[in-house]
């Protein structure tokens, strides 16, 4: 095992830049998840790690080795594909003593490790069979079983819960956290899925264009989002945003949201004075009945899910966004999402007083996207 | 309902009147074959001999050294399949996987090559064998098939290789093989049903030619293939079509046998369960 680090690594394919200058420390042991929308470049990431692809420029080291330059083999890393990419010729015992049997591990040995993974997988009843005679959760657990066999410095893992279907996604995402806690290998999981990234990191890395936005802990980049993509990101339904004014008052700044001069939970207040910016509040801040900021709104649509309702309201069109050329979801842009947890059951035509606490506000320069505390 | 059972019936009848027309030829050669020559030409003509001559293979196995031919066309094939086959699953391979410079119009080049017409490559090459002292050789056959067959193979086994993962030689590679031991040790045993399909296509194409061998070869008798040695039989003022039909006969059986053979690899599905 060992800690890896990525030194501004950059990828282009003909002129298009893939990843700009990507740079990332990771411990020993840690668990990192990269995530961030399709294309922005996670898989050439694990590939240029793995040494599939080459990277344009920067170095890549694995505990204290540069691999930069060194083949794929060369790298003990072990990586788990999407689609699992199995041997399909071989059985699933011979799939996952390839690896050991190309460095030459001696066929005891590989007996020893393979039957220790599978039992630790749940799979030694498997291990004669061949991939096509297997479901696809049995599948993605040989493909796992594949990598740990090897016990390599690192794990590489692609979207390896991609092709479950949910609840089997839900009970293999716990197992490998909980394998992670039991064998502490370095990981480092690729998601376009931000409750994976939630519930497994130890630290999210999230990108956006092959640019990393923000690089912190799960709790951290809920409460603390660096900017505008994050914010919107993390947290599902996404956070609410609000164009708003902010104007000077006392010693701090305020802005008018739903007829009402809110106080703005930032530090330097009286530097914001006239200055565009979007207020984002997230849907589980908003509560039903009043508050310290309360508004009365006739809902839209209210969505309910048993345990909480999703409020949906027309947003007043001084708080909408301008439509951004990149195609924000335009329902997205022009409601407000409450979520209420264990509601009363209401009717959907009745109007409804929702209010929230103001120091639960994040602020956001409306030019640059980048948060304001 | 009935409208299904309508369909049915045509395409029944579609697929017997197919077979039909693919299976006469076949049929009318084993009927002339054990036909005495005299009764070729009666009208109307018979569909089955009354008395066949079922001698007639042992026959001329005796008369002509049929089993020597049906060897030298075994050997030109599967030395003119092995060069094929090493020479066209790398550079299928490369072209499937290697973005090169240049690499798609040296895709295009290799297929205008295979739209010549063998004859007109048959005089270049006799003067090439010359020189090389091949002439008369099973190697001037061998070789002269294999520019036939690897521009084909090339293309076919490059197809196939496209359907083929590419995660599945990262994961070989990953696992510590070369890209030369992920394309021995995972691609090619994946790729099992492509390359048998590939093999008896070259197989077929070297054991049908007739051009090549007779410039090539009329001069040495030792090293006839099956198709030049039947073409003897025919004489100049009789030709006994019967005993034609017979060794012609004799010719296309191996070819039956390797199809039943490869029949359960040329089938394919050998990478379901690769992925998902
Ligand atoms: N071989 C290639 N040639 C050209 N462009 C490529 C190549 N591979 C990837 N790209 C481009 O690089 C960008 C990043 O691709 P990548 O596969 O890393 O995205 P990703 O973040 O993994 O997305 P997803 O969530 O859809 O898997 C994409 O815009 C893609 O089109
Ligand atoms: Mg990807």
């Amino acid at each position: 095992m060992a800690g890896i680090r990525i030194d501004s690594v950059t990828k282009s394919y003909g002129g298009l830049a893939v990843l700009k200058a990507f740079s990332l420390d990771i411990a020993d042991g840690e668990f990192v998840v990269l995530v961030g929308p399709s294309g922005c470049g996670k898989s050439t990431m694990l590939k240029i790690l793995a040494g599939l692809e080459e990277a344009s420029s920067g170095k890549i080291s694995i505990g204290d080795r540069d691999v930069t330059d060194l083949a794929p083999g060369d790298r003990d890393i072990a990586m788990v594909f999407q689609n699992y990419a199995l041997y399909p010729h071989l059985t699933v015992a011979r799939n996952m003593g390839f690896g050991l049997k190309m460095r030459g591990t001696d066929a005891g040995e590989i007996d020893r490790r393979v039957n220790e993974a599978a039992k630790i997988l749940g799979i030694d009843h498997l291990l004669e069979r061949r991939p096509r005679a297997l479901s696809g959760g049995q599948r993605q657990r040989v493909a796992l079983g594949r990598a740990i066999v090897r016990e390599p410095q690192a794990f590489l893992m692609d979207e390896p819960l991609s092709n479950l279907d949910a609840k089997l996604r839900v009970h293999t995402r716990a197992e490998i956290s909980a394998l992670h806690k039991r064998l502490r290998v370095t990981t480092i999981y690729v998601t376009h899925d931000q409750t994976e990234a939630m519930t497994m990191a130890d630290r999210i890395v999230i990108m956006k264009d092959g640019v990393i936005q923000q690089i912190a802990a799960p709790d951290v980049m809920f409460r603390e989002p660096a900017n505008l993509f994050v914010a919107g990101f993390i947290g599902s339904p996404g956070m609410n945003f609000l164009k708003a004014k902010a104007e000077a008052k006392g010693g701090g700044a305020t802005a008018k949201l739903f007829g009402h001069d809110v106080t703005l939970p930032v530090a330097n207040g009286g530097a914001l004075a006239g200055k565009d910016i979007v207020v984002g509040l997230r849907p589980e801040h908003i509560a039903a009945g009043p508050g310290q900021v309360s508004f009365t709104v006739a809902p839209r649509l209210i969505e309910s899910l048993g345990s909480e309702q999703y409020v949906y309201v027309d947003l007043p069109e001084e708080h909408r966004r301008e439509a951004s050329a990149g195609g924000d979801d335009e329902t997205r842009r022009t409601s407000l999402i409450a979520r209420l947890i264990n509601p009363e059951p209401r009717p959907p035509e009745e109007t409804l007083t929702l209010s929230f606490d103001p120091a639960r506000l994040h602020v956001f320069d409306a030019a640059s996207g980048e948060a304001i505390r | 309902m009935r409208r299904k059972t309508t369909q049915h019936a045509l395409l029944y009848a579609g697929v017997v009147l197919t077979c039909a027309i693919l299976v006469f030829p076949i049929y009318w050669l084993v009927v002339t074959a054990l036909s005495e020559p005299s009764q070729l030409r009666q009208l109307p003509p018979s569909f089955w001999p009354a008395e066949p001559r079922w001698g007639v293979f042992g026959q001329i196995m005796a008369e002509r050294p049929i089993l020597l031919w049906l060897g030298n066309s075994a050997l030109a094939a599967i030395g003119a399949v092995t060069i094929s086959m090493i020479v066209s699953v790398l550079a299928g391979y490369s072209l499937s996987r290697f973005r090169v410079r240049g690499g798609q119009s040296l895709g295009l080049f290799i297929l205008t090559a295979k739209m010549l017409p063998a004859t007109l490559l048959v005089i270049p090459l006799f003067g090439i064998f010359r020189n090389l002292e091949l002439i008369g050789s099973l190697w001037s056959i061998i070789l002269a098939h294999a520019t036939l067959i690897i521009p084909f193979t090339t293309w076919m086994l490059k197809g196939y290789f496209d359907t083929i993962p590419r995660e599945l030689e990262q994961a070989a590679m990953v696992d510590g093989c070369s890209p030369l031991g992920a394309l021995v040790r995972v691609i090619l045993p994946v790729s099992a049903p492509g390359l048998a399909a590939t093999a008896l296509y070259g197989f077929v194409l070297s054991w049908s030619d007739y051009a090549y061998a007779r410039t090539f070869l009329t001069n040495a008798q030792g090293n006839w293939t099956a198709n030049l040695g039947i073409t003897t039989m025919k004489g100049e003022y009789i030709s006994n079509w019967s005993d034609i039909s017979a060794a012609s006969i004799l010719v296309a059986l191996p070819i039956l046998a390797i199809y039943l053979f490869l029949e359960r690899y040329l089938v394919g599905g050998l990478t379901a369960g690769a992925e998902k």
